[in-house]
């Protein structure tokens, strides 16, 4: 029968076993502060998906996650904050602190909402697809991509930073209400905006294991596997190296927008390095090659964070730390290959055993 | 008759030394063309310089009447060139399967491959290839476990999924038994129906069982061309290289 941990259907299988669990939750929870906190849950399970994807999946390593996070997030933020602006009344309270007088070039398209959203995403998609591009093209791979993420992140925090009549500054963007889509207000508090954060999880995790098991996925792996090599078969490294970079920065993008939903809130923590290394983090716990590994990554680690982080106080960090050096010395693919392992027993009893059923080591993507 | 990839004055420097000394030769289509000459002589280099992996100091690629020069290796691989390497290069963490389907690269936009699951066509080829290469009870095996015989195997394998116009085949019996050396001059012998071969080999026994013509480069230059029965009686190729190999 092989090992059940390559058999597609059984991922699948898992995947809607997954998605069920986490559809009942709000069925189970009563307490609408608790319902918030794991909706938010959903929004860094996105994150460590993305980065599974960019990163586990592509080779990609991407330190600088958190700019099309920030990104996604400002634009969110911008959007409500304009929602709550009247025609008396048109402009922010921060920039009238700032003395701004008119509303900015920047800021207009953000009164309407529709605009707004698209450009919330739109612009870090874009920017994945210029940035990775000219990165890529020049066959800039490796660690010295991840050190050129981590440099256009400062870039990026320092101009958010510096630019206070525009963004707020260290305060941030606080958009008073809640966000209103038409004539809805999903209030971050109720069910419905936990249904979209899983929405979105439940879609962009479908969405990817769709990639990994597409021909574009095959060739991203064998990409992974010797870049060079591959180009003498007549594919474009380059375009692919952009496109899985770029998918990544959108559903990072779409976390951002969630994440300003849930926390109506954003300043330039959000693209703080510290921020964007903990997305790595939760990926290499979980098992960056396995999709829902990473994002059960990011459950335990922030879910423990939330309780134990309060017990354990300053100590919480040296406990996260340690536990990190622990899987990635003796688990260097994280706790997902723990079940892989398991799965491994389970087949060498198997008299009847013969290799994967789907191509030896196939996908390595669940 | 104009050749199918002629090259024409190709030179190369890596900074003060010219490893490739204004070299001139062409493979006439459906032919199976030998590179041979002493360790050092420019093959691999003259490899590279075809397929995009270096670019000439100066000199002209042309395939199919197409100036191919200082092109990117993908679109010169697009264009129907395919290559298997000196040091057999296959990927090694994917299976055997793996490695063949993504050689069959037909289609390598990788917007339409996003919404790719089946390729048409795929399985018929990856069976024949695999016959052909006599890899189809290793299939799901891990590439990298693979024996060096085995393995280059793989590798021509990947090159005929290519489905390539001219196959560039650096040493490509090399670590073979003479059993599988003797299937692979068969296989290559049958391919020129279709395709063209260039063919770097060290082996004289496999250049004289194959080569319809054979190049002789010697310090990055063309040193003799012909067919295996002139270079045999050549007194300058003799010297350099033949010699070499008997006294050896």
């Amino acid at each position: 029968m092989g090992n059940l941990y390559y058999n597609k259907t059984a991922q699948w299988a898992v995947y809607v076993v997954f998605f069920a669990a986490l559809g009942v939750v709000p069925l189970m929870v009563s307490d609408s502060f608790l319902l918030n906190q794991f909706a938010t849950y959903g929004v860094y399970g996105m994150l460590a998906l993305s980065l599974s994807l960019c990163w586990g999946f592509g080779g990609i390593l991407n330190l600088g996650q958190g700019i099309a996070f920030g990104l996604g997030a400002y634009g969110m933020a911008m959007t409500m904050q304009m929602q709550s602006q009247t025609e008396s009344n048109p402009i922010p309270p921060f920039m009238l602190n700032n003395s701004l007088e008119s509303l900015p070039m920047l800021w207009q398209p953000f009164q309407s909402t529709t605009l707004g959203l698209i450009l919330a995403v739109a612009a870090p998609t874009l920017f994945c697809a210029v940035f990775g591009g000219i990165m890529f093209r020049a066959r800039v791979s490796g660690p010295f991509f991840a050190i050129m993420t981590l440099a256009m992140l400062s870039a990026f925090y320092t101009i958010i930073l510096d630019r206070q009549a525009y963004t707020g500054g260290v305060n941030g963007l606080t958009p008073p209400g809640s966000f209103q889509f038409g004539d809805f207000e999903i209030d971050p508090y109720s069910p419905a905006a936990y249904w979209v954060v899983f929405g979105f999880l439940m879609g962009a995790t479908f969405l990817t294991k769709l990639i990994t098991q597409s021909s574009f996925g095959l060739v991203t792996q064998a990409i992974r596997d010797d870049a060079e090599r591959v180009r003498f078969l007549g594919y474009s490294v380059a375009g692919y190296e952009t496109v899985i970079y770029t998918i990544s920065g959108l559903i990072a993008a779409v976390a951002g927008c969630c994440w300003v939903m849930l926390v109506q809130y954003v300043s330039p923590a959000q693209m703080d390095v510290s921020f964007s290394l903990s997305i790595v983090i939760w990926a290499a716990i979980g098992g960056r090659h396995s999709l829902l590994g990473s994002i059960l990554g990011a459950f335990i680690i922030q879910g423990a964070q939330s309780y134990l982080g309060d017990t354990f106080l300053a100590t919480w960090l040296l406990i996260l730390g340690g536990f990190f050096i622990v899987v990635v010395r003796f688990l260097p693919n994280g706790l997902a290959s723990l079940v892989e392992k398991a799965f491994g027993l389970f087949e060498r009893r198997d008299p009847t055993s013969s290799p994967a059923p789907d191509g030896g080591r196939p996908l390595p993507a669940e | 008759m104009s050749g199918l990839l002629e090259i024409r004055n190709l030179s190369k420097s890596f900074d003060a030394t010219k490893v490739i000394n204004d070299f001139s030769m062409e493979v006439v289509e459906g032919t199976i063309c030998c590179l041979v000459g002493p360790n050092g002589a420019g093959k691999t280099t003259t490899m590279d310089l075809i397929t995009g992996r270096i670019k000439p100091t100066s000199g002209k690629v042309f395939f199919a009447n197409d100036d191919i020069t200082a092109k990117h290796e993908h679109l010169i691989a697009r264009a129907g060139i395919g290559r298997k390497f000196q040091v057999p290069a296959v990927l090694r963490d994917m299976s055997v399967q793996q490695n063949l389907e993504v050689a069959f690269s037909r289609q390598t936009n990788p917007f339409r491959n996003l919404f790719k699951f089946r390729k048409a066509g795929l399985k018929d080829k990856l069976d024949e290839v695999a016959t052909l290469a006599g890899l189809t009870g290793r299939l799901k095996e891990r590439a990298g476990i693979l024996s060096h015989g085995e393995t280059q195997w793989l590798e021509i394998g990947m090159v005929l999924m290519q489905e390539p116009r001219l196959l560039l085949m650096d040493e490509p019996i090399a670590g073979m038994t003479e059993g599988e050396a003797e299937k692979t001059a068969q296989i290559f012998k049958d391919l020129r129906k279709s395709a063209t071969l260039l063919v770097v080999e060290h082996d004289m026994g496999f250049v004289r069982e194959i080569a319809d013509v054979v190049v002789v480069m010697h310090m990055g230059s063309l040193l003799a061309q012909g067919t295996i029965q002139q270079i045999e009686a050549d007194r300058r190729v003799r010297d350099v290289y033949l010699g070499e190999q008997e006294a050896a």
